[in-house]
């Protein structure tokens, strides 16, 4: 009867979905996505919790449980020779190359977005693709014959310049586009007064690109801070290898992971970086389009 | 004194924004450059900034030869169309800019800021960043830091155009009186003839990177030196009408008028301002030097009405726009009759002046 009806199935075509099966099914759909997304997050949760109980676990396990509350995994870490210069030495060169990227990608990322050079996306992009090789596995080999012939190995400017080298390209295409967005009148405003291009890229460019040079640096940093090929190959002293190598120490002589150390190191490891993500954000914000905070 | 010969400007992709021009600007002169979109004033106006490097021609400020000099030596100060202030700077920062740039220790740089910021009347302001501030004040921030540079020469790039028309009445009053003031040479450009004709002390209209007519705003508005400028200048459009001399008379659009002494038979283009005619509902008696038509449009101006008529006739199928007193104006759809006002009528023939008629 409602089959001969075509008024009554006009109308309950445009009516939101209201009968009971189409309600319960709404429902469902709802509950569904909520639980995933609770699930979701937990799946991710779960290692942080570890790293959060793990170094306090009198006997701490690669399963998470309440622990049974110790500092000695840290008294214990103090004695290893190495865990706290090694953290020293991740700051050393997570800082420096930071600061060599930041410099020379602020200056280039200004030149090639202010200056028509012919190819220049080209070279960006070729630049770009190279550099995942440059400080990748492939080419570990050459890296190493040029650091031993340039005097580098053993040395924190080898590990410096050779990580610099990987991420400078990222970091030069990421600021170009920051300053790609920023008008050119205030530059020109700046000129017309007399002020050289040095002045205007320290009064000027930089201040308002600043939360893209906060970006990069975190970003570098981060990179580093996580590097293990490269100063695992380039450093020979334990002294002078950073947290990322040392970690890969902490074993028994039979090869054994040994948590205690591990799950305490990982946290000391780990927290710089929170606090400097945390600082950063709140100071710049992270922001990678549209430089200007008008 | 600024002196532009032969210059010209030439972008990658053949455009020629400035086309061999010449033009001299007197010391303390407000000149406004004025033209439609895309004529060339901004380049004009940024070659002489030194932003622009000609492709050839030269400039010269003063006794000085400035066209390979860099911006920042030819001592001019720019107002950017969109202000361009430093919007991580407060306002004191970008008033003090150039004098900063100039090695002024900071009190004092601060001390001539806030002098001047007081003559703008933006004391109050002067911790803001310019994104706290109106378009207005925004504006007088931007002259102010101009003011602070001591330049010989002010270039403005539509420095009204971001402002609200009220605003900008307001200030187009308070520039002209400060460049009275500063009598400071000023280089103006606008695409608001009004504005041009307000401000100026001499005008040169633009078209397509040329100089078209150079002259007081009563030169410009009252003999155009050719249509262009005839069909520029003027708040309703001038009328521009197709006619011929003969036999020792005007025809133009079914209307038979005096000839003026000296123009020889031909072709001509009759160009009357809407202003300088009057408008009658019925034919003037014993004459037959009026145009005649139906009322088409009427628009109300405020103080006056803009009629348009439509010519009946097939021949001479023009329109014709007068503009009426408050309280005279006709019905849509009557006729009506128009009568020059003498000598106000101009003559061009090869797009150049003859005479008035
Ligand atoms: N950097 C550039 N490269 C190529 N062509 C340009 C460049 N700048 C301006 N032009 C061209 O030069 C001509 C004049 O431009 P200009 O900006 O001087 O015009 P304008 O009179 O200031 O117009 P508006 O009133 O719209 O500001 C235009 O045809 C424009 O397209
Ligand atoms: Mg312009």
């Amino acid at each position: 009867m409602i089959r001969g009806d075509p008024v009554i199935r006009g109308d309950r075509g445009t009516r939101p979905p209201s009968t009971g099966r189409d309600y319960t099914r709404h429902a469902l759909g709802t509950i569904g996505r909520a639980t995933l997304l609770a699930v979701l997050p937990a799946f991710f949760a779960l290692p942080l919790l570890w790293l959060a109980s793990a170094p306090f676990d009198a006997h701490p396990s690669i399963t998470t449980s309440v622990p049974e509350f110790t500092l000695a995994n840290f008294r214990s870490l103090l004695e290893n020779p190495y865990a706290l210069s090694s953290l020293r030495n991740s700051l050393i060169q997570a800082g420096g190359s930071a600061a060599i990227v930041v410099v020379l990608a602020a200056l280039a990322a200004y030149a090639l977005s202010r200056v028509r050079v012919p190819g220049r996306d080209a070279l960006l992009y070729v630049l770009l693709l190279l550099s995942s090789v440059v400080t990748g596995t492939a080419a570990m080999v050459p890296l190493f014959e040029l650091a031993t012939r340039l005097n580098l190995i053993d040395t924190h400017l080898g590990v410096i310049l050779t990580l610099s080298g990987g991420l400078l390209p990222a970091a030069i295409f990421i600021l170009k586009d920051f300053m790609d967005g920023t008008p050119t009148s205030y530059e020109e405003s700046a000129r017309v007064f007399g002020a050289s291009p040095l002045q205007i890229l320290g009064h000027i460019v930089i201040p308002l690109v600043r939360p893209g040079l906060a970006t990069i640096a975190v970003w570098a940093v981060a990179n580093v801070w996580g590097s293990f090929l490269q100063p695992f190959i380039l450093l020979r002293d334990p002294g002078k290898a950073p947290g990322a190598v040392i970690l890969y120490t902490l074993y028994t002589e039979g090869g054994a992971p040994r948590l205690d150390l591990i799950s305490a190191f990982s946290l000391l490891y780990s927290l710089p970086v929170v606090v400097m993500y945390v600082f950063v954000s709140r100071r710049y914000g992270f922001r990678f389009h549209g430089g200007i905070k008008r | 004194m600024i002196s532009l010969s032969g210059l010209t400007k030439e972008f990658p992709g053949g455009v020629r924004a400035i086309d061999s021009l010449d033009l001299e600007i007197a010391d303390g002169e407000f000149f406004a450059l004025l033209g439609p979109s895309g004529c060339g004033k901004t380049t004009l106006l940024r070659t002489i900034a030194g932003l622009e490097t000609p492709t050839s021609g030269n400039i010269r400020i003063g006794a000085v030869d400035v066209t390979r000099l860099p911006p920042g030596r030819r001592d001019v100060a720019m107002v950017f169309q969109d202000y361009a202030l430093f919007p991580h700077m407060d306002v004191t920062a970008n008033i003090a800019y150039p004098l900063r740039i100039k090695k002024v220790p900071r009190a004092a740089r601060e001390a001539k800021a806030a002098e001047t910021a007081s003559r703008l009347s933006l004391s109050e302001l002067l911790g803001r960043r310019p994104g706290q501030l109106s378009g207005g004040q925004q504006q007088r921030v931007a002259l102010a830091r101009a003011i602070a540079s001591h330049p010989t020469v002010f270039l403005f790039d539509e420095p009204l155009s971001n402002l609200d028309a009220r605003l900008r009445l307001e200030a187009r009053t308070f520039l002209k009186r400060l460049q009275r003031e500063l009598a400071v040479t000023t280089v103006f450009v606008t695409h608001d003839q009004g504005e041009a004709l307000a401000l100026a002390d001499r005008i040169a209209v633009m078209s397509a990177g040329r100089i078209m007519q150079v002259g007081t705003p009563s030169e410009v508005f009252q003999r155009p030196a050719n249509t262009f400028v005839a069909a520029f200048i003027g708040s309703t459009p001038m009328n521009l009408l197709p006619g011929r001399a003969e036999n020792g008379a005007l025809h133009v659009a079914g209307a038979v008028l005096p000839l003026p002494p000296g123009v020889r038979e031909g072709p001509i283009v009759y160009g009357l301002r809407p202003e300088y005619a009057d408008l009658t509902q019925s034919p003037p008696l014993g004459r037959n030097d009026a145009f005649t038509g139906k009322v088409a449009v009427v628009e109300n101006l405020g103080t006056a009405h803009l009629v348009t008529l439509e010519s009946p006739s097939a021949e001479a199928n023009h329109l014709l726009q007068v503009v009426v007193p408050e309280g005279e104006e006709p019905g849509l759809g009557t006729p009506a009759w128009v009568t020059p006002r003498p000598g106000r009528a101009l003559l061009y023939r090869d797009d150049e002046l003859l005479t008035s008629a």
